[in-house]
């Protein structure tokens, strides 16, 4: 009998000392750098993303095509996911886009994805007749690419006991839409490796 | 008297090195800071930000492609361990404003007693200085 009630004062103590201390705990939030190195996993991660973005932006700016000609006109196509993982390659892509469009030494087409809405607000311009005429954007004045960027994403995992290594290859190709030549193309690397213990 | 005329024009070659422009030494704008050596070009561009490292810049170079500023330098680990370190570059326009967003740290690898060469590329023409930027990650 003793025996019991002393069970149930410590199951009792327990408890209350679960509630309290689960009630101290607090979860903190703070800021972070964005562009900080972030090695949380091996998996695919924003600092991938801003290397492979910022190397081949600056690769693509130092092309030929690019230093040569007046403003090219590029639209962006899909780059594959080859690798196990999900990746949002087009957040990729836009970064790219974004960097490029910042330089003001290219100029982009609205893409394959974009074309719908494109489409769509050309046609409501058009339809409706609250909009001057003179000024509603007419159908057949879009411009279109000289140059399309495709690419893909490609890793090699390997893993043994006590370590996991992740092979990410980028690699982004501007084509010209005209002759189909290849224009520009390059490659950027990362090895990232997880050790136990 | 011609061993002192060799000798002449081998001091006037010499000191000229690397100081072709006003306001430009080995290449990379300096403005009107005293630059005379590497070292002090190396003192007035790189910055050491958050953890510090040994590991340290011993060269930098500049050119231009076309109207954009290009920048190699060379990173040297001299302990005998394998050092990570991180590096961004912040590019400035002629009036001291930064252009851009700020960079992402990029992680090196450096293997013992190793060099590397991480080279940029200005993100624009408006692009006139830039600050090399090394942080450990050890």
């Amino acid at each position: 009998m003793i025996r019991s009630v002393a069970l149930v004062r410590v199951a009792a103590v327990s408890v209350l000392a679960a509630l309290v201390l689960g009630g101290c705990a607090k979860d903190t939030v703070r800021y972070g750098d964005a562009r900080g190195v972030e090695t949380v996993t091996n998996q695919f991660g924003s600092t991938d993303l801003q290397m492979i973005a910022e190397a081949m932006t600056r690769s693509l700016l130092d092309a030929p095509v690019v230093t040569a000609h007046n403003l090219p006109i590029v639209t962006v196509q899909e780059v594959r996911n080859k690798t196990s993982e999900y990746i949002d390659t087009r957040a990729i892509t836009d970064s790219i886009r974004a960097e490029l469009q910042k330089s003001g030494k290219v100029r982009f087409a609205v893409d394959a994805a974009g074309m719908s809405n494109q489409r769509e607000e050309i046609d409501r311009q058009q339809d409706d007749e609250y909009y001057d005429r003179e000024q509603v954007a007419e159908k057949g004045r879009m411009v279109g690419a000289q140059y399309r960027l495709e690419g893909n994403i490609t890793s090699i995992v390997k893993q043994a006991k006590d370590i996991k290594d992740v092979y990410y290859k980028f690699n982004l190709q501007m084509w010209n839409i005209r002759n189909g030549l290849l224009e520009w193309t390059d490659e950027k690397e990362i090895r990232k490796t997880t050790t136990k213990g | 008297m011609m061993v002192v005329l060799v000798a002449l024009l081998a001091a006037g070659c010499a000191a000229k090195k690397g100081f072709e422009r006003e306001g430009f030494a080995f290449g990379c704008p300096i403005g009107d800071s005293k630059v005379g050596s590497m070292e002090d070009l190396i003192e007035t561009k790189v910055t050491l930000e958050g953890r510090r490292t040994n590991v340290i810049v011993t060269e930098l170079r500049c050119t231009m492609s076309g109207d954009l500023m290009k920048i190699e330098a060379n990173l040297n680990n001299d302990a005998g361990q394998i050092r990570r370190v991180a590096y961004k570059f912040r590019w400035m326009d002629r009036e001291g404003m930064r252009v851009g967003e700020e960079e992402a740290w990029k992680p090196v690898l450096m293997y013992e007693k190793s060099n590397n060469v991480v080279a940029a590329l200005a993100p624009s023409g408006k692009a006139a200085d830039f600050r090399l930027i090394v942080m450990g990650q050890d």
